[in-house]
């Protein structure tokens, strides 16, 4: 039975609720039995600054191991500022500046911290675009390619690897005949299940997703969809998302941003059907002005 | 925290067309429970006050019942295909839903109660009906006081009134027993009355599964206003 007590609730002092063993807690798996959940990664307090200007304020929550978290709220919330500090993407950018901390679990190293080196957090956290970005190679090379970055040669094994990393991806059928043929002639939501599969072809520990299916029609968003949902078995995900339907689909646990500030993180069960706080509720009602 | 609402929420959805659909919904279950509040206290009369009018009445306006559930059904369902609520919005279009369902079946059953006022009317032997007057009174009372307030709550987004719904339930169900003892005993000493007997245990069922409609349609507002589902109490401690 469960016990109520473990229930993973994150709403309240978001950070805080795991358990002796720095679990998150346990949930229901699909026959019902209870299941552990781990935590992957602790945002504590994390503040992020583009000059003076703060876009993120103060966001503590847990990332939990091997689920999908969705990150909701409307434009300029902050939701993709928040996604792009866990590969460190604004390093990239000049003036910017995070405080706090988001510890990569079970090592603890703190993927924001000033002397880890962006290139190596970027190794294990992979990330996927709101448009597909292939390279200008061959469907092959696409997935190869950070295979060979990180020293892989023997062909066997990149071929074995990419072979994985494309079934994965659930896009293997599609183009096991045409892996010499260049990525930019597949479609796009071919395109967004090749960038799928280069990203867990190095096996990330998280994988990022921004708004991945914006630019893409119907069928292949349900597609990409469907494929997020099998991925949770290897990787932990985490999903910006303007489509509230879609993280209602796809996550199970679900993050309201607004203006920079976390409002309410809680089970996408619980969000979508009773959520904690009014702002929510009005939010994902589409009752904002 | 940061101010949070750039609009007033009781302004509505931004999409216009939800805000009227969904207070449409409302409107239209509303007023299918008013009239089937009024079914249920026409055909009490009629058997009662022996009220043919009332009788017939209930009968003519059975089929608008009906229609009604029909309407609010398929808007419903519409509401859900067409515009995906969530949150609020959804537990609103559920309890309207499911609460259409009971206000049909509580109409059906004043149905039935005017069919069997018909047949009095018509000669059935009267004696069954006289034994248990005190108790089909009390019993018509209460259900229509228990339908009508269920609507109201509904309308009105009441917690507090739809709780003294439910709360109600157990008085009726005393009285519904109570009048069984009272109908056995006159069984037993004389049987020459068995079919109308049986008809009049079947209205006082029937006054009693009104009462448990009025009781569902209760806790699916309670459901709508606090997302917290308070059916079947023991089953939810259990896990």
């Amino acid at each position: 039975m469960m016990d109520s007590t473990n229930t993973v609730r994150p709403a309240e002092g978001a950070g805080s609720v795991t358990d002796s063993r720095g679990r998150l807690g346990v949930t229901m798996d699909d026959t019902r039995k209870a299941r552990r959940i781990d935590v992957k990664a602790a945002v504590e307090g994390l503040n992020f600054f583009y000059g003076q200007n703060q876009a993120l304020k103060n966001l503590s929550m847990l990332i939990a191991d091997k689920q999908v978290t969705a990150l909701i709220g409307p434009s300029g919330c902050g939701k993709s500022t928040f996604l792009r500090c866990f590969n460190r993407m604004h390093d990239l950018q000049p003036d910017t500046r995070y405080e706090g901390s988001i510890m990569l679990h079970p090592e603890n190293i703190n993927l924001i911290g000033k002397h880890v080196d962006p290139i190596e957090v970027r190794m294990r956290i992979g990330m996927v675009f709101q448009k597909p970005n292939p390279f200008p190679k061959s469907v092959f090379e696409n997935v190869a390619y950070g295979l060979r970055l990180r020293g892989v040669r023997n062909r066997a094994l990149l071929a074995e690897e990419v072979e994985k990393a494309l079934r994965n991806a659930a896009i293997w059928d599609e183009v096991k005949d045409r892996l010499q043929d260049s990525a930019l002639a597949l479609s796009g939501g071919q395109m967004q299940r090749l960038c799928i599969a280069r990203a867990l072809a190095t096996r990330p520990e998280i994988l990022l997703f921004d708004e991945p299916t914006s630019a893409l029609d119907p069928i292949a968003t349900a597609r990409i969809e469907e494929l997020i949902s099998t991925l949770r078995d290897q990787v932990t995900v985490l999903i910006v998302t303007h489509n509230m339907q879609q993280a209602a689909r796809v996550s199970d646990y679900t993050a309201f941003m607004y203006l920079g500030e976390l409002i309410e993180f809680d089970e996408a069960a619980k969000i979508f059907t009773n959520p904690s706080k009014k702002a929510t509720e009005d939010y994902i009602t589409g009752r904002y002005g | 925290m940061t101010t949070l609402l750039q609009g007033d929420p009781t302004e509505g959805h931004t999409s216009r067309a939800f805000d009227s659909a969904l207070a449409e919904l409302r409107l239209s279950v509303v007023a299918m429970g008013g009239l089937v509040v009024d079914q249920v206290a026409a055909a009490a009369r009629a058997l009662l006050s022996a009220d043919m009018d009332a009788a017939r009445l209930v009968l003519d306006r059975e089929d608008r019942v009906n229609r009604f559930e029909q309407r609010v059904d398929h808007d419903a369902f519409q509401l859900i295909a067409l515009h995906q609520p969530v949150a609020g919005d959804l537990r609103m279009a559920r309890a309207i839903s499911r609460a259409t369902v009971e206000f049909e079946r509580a109409g059906d059953e004043s149905k039935k109660i005017a069919r069997f006022a018909l047949r009095l009317g018509e000669g059935e032997p009267q004696g069954p009906v006289v034994a248990v007057a005190r108790y089909l009174r009390h019993m018509a009372d209460l259900s229509v006081d228990m339908l009508r307030d269920a609507v109201r709550a509904l309308d009105e987004s009441d917690a507090a009134m739809a709780f003294t719904v439910e709360l109600r339930d157990a008085e009726l169900d005393r009285e519904f027993q109570a009048a069984l003892r009272q109908i056995l005993t006159l069984v037993m000493e004389d049987q020459r009355y068995l079919k109308t007997t049986i008809d009049t245990v079947l209205a006082l069922k029937g006054l009693e599964r009104i009462g448990d409609h009025a009781k569902n349609v209760a806790e699916q507002v309670r459901f709508m206003l606090s997302g917290e589902n308070v059916r079947h109490p023991m089953l939810q401690r259990d896990g």
